[in-house]
């Protein structure tokens, strides 16, 4: 089975941007093919034309020498391209079955056993009967590649499906992907992050603007040369962190941690306890799903829970609110931008209000002090570049890293003592990363101590200053950064241990 | 004895036959928001179903044109609550509640003609077996089709979400349209035909009341039922079952509140006239707990309007 794909001067262009400029590419079966560019380079709108999502306003797209129209996701479907999307396109609360047999015309008998022999042969685990609500988002993404394979696909688009993924279900995720291919599925794979083009794909196609800048084979490229041709500048690296408070004194102790959850969705968290010092980075590891989101709760005050006690600067603070813990200056930043630490309908200078109720004068006799509160945003804009300066913008048009900068700068303006993370950069493209990276280390220097809960090791070794993992609920023990490797990391995240 | 008997049976036949609008009207509107659309027009589209089925019998004196021509203007009413909801992408809620007050006073409008004149007696089924059994003859026979229809409706709908191809894919849409687009569904002709079985659902109820229930015509005759169905499917966590358990408890006290007006009990009568929504609700929201059933029963993009990427 030899495919070939060929995109011929497709052109897309949305009002005030031209998404995609006279893109043309050929792609053929057997390889693994990366496309490659920052956020907005014009890669997830190739693939939606590719998927039939969007129509181009020009070009044309050849498969096997016809040309093929794409009018809609059926078109699409009908020409064997398989499509699994950033932001998955599931059915949240019908079962995992149901996603699947909604747009197939076999019998229920007959899907079900061809679903069972692809979760064998790919040694997949999922449970088909249980709503996808209740998946991990590395199952959920299972479930998007299998609804692909059910059809028989030629060709297999991804679009930056790492973005939610573990190191642990990322590796996983690349073996599926090399046995397609060798299967003569042609892959299409859309990222920004350069290690992956490097370890798994053959060619690699750069995008910036909405133009292809570059096709060559990944043998001949390095880190560094994707990253200039990416960005198409000299990029500068990060610094790196001076401690300048090795022993200094304690700022938060957590004793006796414990939650027991009554969902049994949520993870349980057995006897946590640790201590920070000023003008220090604690990095929590572990692969998604071991309690993180619970723990971050508790730090942040959504959960109460009984037996826990919460030092910080000498007050016992674990009964307190989100808002009361604010006023005692500890800030946090949680994993989901759009739904938990920003609301996306509201404009920029009322979501930068949500946090500050009592730190300044917004509000004055109960009525919103519209000015101050818009000073005070375009300050946070200007002090953390973000690529705006229209504060009257809704947060649902920022771009995540944009998003991230200005969720970070909301809660650094007011100069709080702890900032708590979770998953501070996922799905940022570099410069953002780099720059969120380097804001964290500067509060370190400044003496402003952070804990940062992140599924991503390589961003835990640069942050940290001490590193622990938590597995199943219990962290492990709390190790000098400078000690811990990501191979010893790798066997805490997986449930073993390195005594 | 047999009196005693006899009579709860008579009890529970009118309890029945009480709830059967609210049963189409919640049926009809669970169906349309389980698409992810939110139609508050159900009481203008049942009034325009119960006038339009009165002045239908009168004109053509043919009870069976007089249904068929109720569920048919229903259905046209709600075309264009879709037309501007769908195509339009106006707001739902605000949508819904026009069509609700230009329904009313269509109706009004049109009915002017038709205040006093006796409605037409309507075919009853079993009529025999209802009076020679004791207790259960009132209870299950001598009803209208309509009512058969009616308890019917609920296992029907109940199957047809749960076990059909077609019923998967109305889940599917109004758990996330845009998946569903992007998955090749056409998410308007859904969302179109869901908001038009709606529509003629409640023009069937609207037609129950002006043909079998009253057979008369009343201006405003349907009195806040459309309502009532509204918060049923809400309360029912849409689950068409417990639609029908909640239809039947307000049926119920409704009927029950009334003997006890009756016996002349010492309680005031505007308590007891708000008997039935305060215990609709208690006992729904009791049955219906369930946090995680109601996140997985609720359509998620209920009300939002979709529109396609081009």
């Amino acid at each position: 089975m030899n495919t070939k794909l060929i995109i011929s001067k497709i052109s897309k262009i949305y009002p005030g941007c031209i998404a995609n400029d006279k893109v043309s590419l050929e792609f053929g079966s057997g390889k693994i093919y990366a496309l490659l560019g920052e956020n907005g380079a014009g890669k997830s709108t190739l693939v939606k034309i590719l998927s039939g999502v969007v129509k181009p306003d020009e070009g044309e797209v050849f498969l096997n020498n016809e040309n093929i129209k794409l009018n809609s996701p059926l078109d699409a479907k009908k020409n064997n391209i398989g499509m699994v999307f950033q932001h998955f396109n599931l059915f949240e609360t019908l079962s995992v079955f149901e996603n699947l047999s909604i747009d197939s015309s076999k019998k229920n008998e007959e899907l079900r056993l061809q679903v069972n022999d692809i979760l064998k042969k790919y040694n997949f685990k999922i449970d088909l009967d249980i709503p996808v609500l209740n998946l991990s988002a590395g199952q959920k993404q299972k479930v998007e590649i299998i609804r692909c394979l059910i059809r028989n696909p030629k060709v297999l688009i991804m679009d930056e499906p790492t973005s939610v993924l573990t190191e642990q279900e990322t590796d996983d995720l690349f073996v599926s992907l090399k046995k397609f291919s060798q299967e003569g599925i042609l892959i299409i794979y859309i990222t920004h992050k350069l290690k992956e083009v490097l370890s798994l794909c053959d060619e690699v196609a750069v995008m910036r603007k909405g133009k292809v800048v570059s096709v060559s084979s990944t043998n001949e490229e390095k880190i560094e040369s994707l990253a200039n041709k990416m960005v198409g500048e000299n990029l500068s690296t990060i610094k790196k962190k001076i401690n300048n408070f090795k022993n200094s004194e304690e700022i938060l102790k957590i004793s006796n941690l414990n939650f027991i959850s009554d969902d049994p969705y949520e993870t349980n968290l057995i006897n946590l306890n640790f201590s920070l010092k000023k003008g220090e980075c604690l990095g929590i590891a572990g692969i998604s799903g071991n309690g993180q989101s619970e723990l971050f709760q508790i730090l942040s005050g959504e959960i109460i829970t009984e037996s826990t006690s919460i030092m910080f600067r000498q007050k016992e603070i674990s009964k307190l609110n989100p808002r009361e813990r604010r006023e005692y200056l500890m800030a946090f930043s949680p994993e989901d931008r759009i739904s938990q630490a920003a609301v996306p309908e509201l404009k920029i200078y009322e979501n930068v209000a949500l946090n500050n109720f009592k730190s300044s004068n917004f509000f004055e006799k109960g009525l919103v002090n519209e000015k101050k509160i818009k000073e005070h945003s375009k300050k946070i804009l200007s002090n953390f570049s973000v690529n705006t300066d229209n504060v009257e913008l809704k947060s649902q048009f920022l771009s995540g890293g944009n998003l991230q900068k200005l969720i970070i700068g909301r809660e650094l303006i007011t100069s709080p003592e702890l900032l708590v993370c979770f998953n501070p950069t996922w799905g940022l493209d570099v410069g953002a990363i780099n720059y969120i990276h380097e804001t964290l280390i500067n509060i370190n220097e400044q003496g402003k101590s952070s804990i940062v809960i992140s599924t991503d090791n390589d961003e835990l070794l640069r942050l940290s200053d001490r590193i622990c993992v938590i597995y199943k609920g219990k962290l492990s023990k709390i190790m000098d950064a400078s000690t811990v490797t990501p191979e010893k990391l790798g066997i805490l995240m997986g449930g073993g241990s390195i005594d | 004895m047999s009196f005693d008997i006899n009579f709860i049976g008579i009890l529970i036949g009118a309890v029945m036959a009480s709830s059967v609008p609210l049963i189409l009207a919640a049926c009809g509107e669970l169906i349309t928001e389980r698409s992810g659309v939110l139609n508050l027009g159900v009481e203008g589209m049942m009034i325009i179903g119960a006038i339009s089925g009165f002045a239908l019998m009168v004109v053509t004196d043919n009870l069976f044109l007089a249904v068929i021509g109720s569920m048919l203007s229903g259905l046209i009413i709600s075309i264009i609550f879709a037309l501007l909801t769908q195509s339009l992408l106006t707001n739902h809620v605000a949508t819904g509640l026009a069509l609700t007050i230009f329904g009313i006073g269509m109706s009004a409008m049109i009915g002017k003609n038709f205040v006093g004149i006796p409605g037409k007696e309507f075919p009853l089924l079993f009529v025999d077996l209802k009076e020679s059994v004791p207790f259960l003859g009132p209870i299950f026979f001598g009803h209208s089709i309509i009512l058969y229809f009616a308890f019917l409706l609920p296992f029907l709908t109940n199957y047809f979400l749960k076990n059909t191809k077609l019923g998967l894919i109305v889940r599917a849409v109004g758990d996330s349209p845009t998946s569903a687009s992007n998955q090749g569904i056409n998410v308007l002709l859904v969302r179109y035909s869901c908001i038009l079985y709606g529509g003629a659902m409640c023009g069937l109820a609207g037609a129950y009341l002006s043909l079998i229930y009253t057979p008369q015509w009343i201006e405003n005759m349907t009195g806040g039922r459309g309502w009532i169905a509204l918060a049923l499917v809400v309360f029912a966590t849409w689950s068409p079952i417990k639609v029908l358990i909640g239809a039947l408890i307000f049926g119920g006290i409704t009927i029950l509140q009334l003997h006890m007006q009756a016996v002349g009990l010492r309680i005031p009568v505007q308590l007891l006239s708000a008997l039935p929504y305060i215990m609709t609700i208690i006992v729904l929201v009791v049955i219906s707990r369930d946090s995680r059933k109601i996140k997985l029963n609720t359509p998620t993009s209920l009300g939002q309007i979709f529109y396609k990427e081009k």
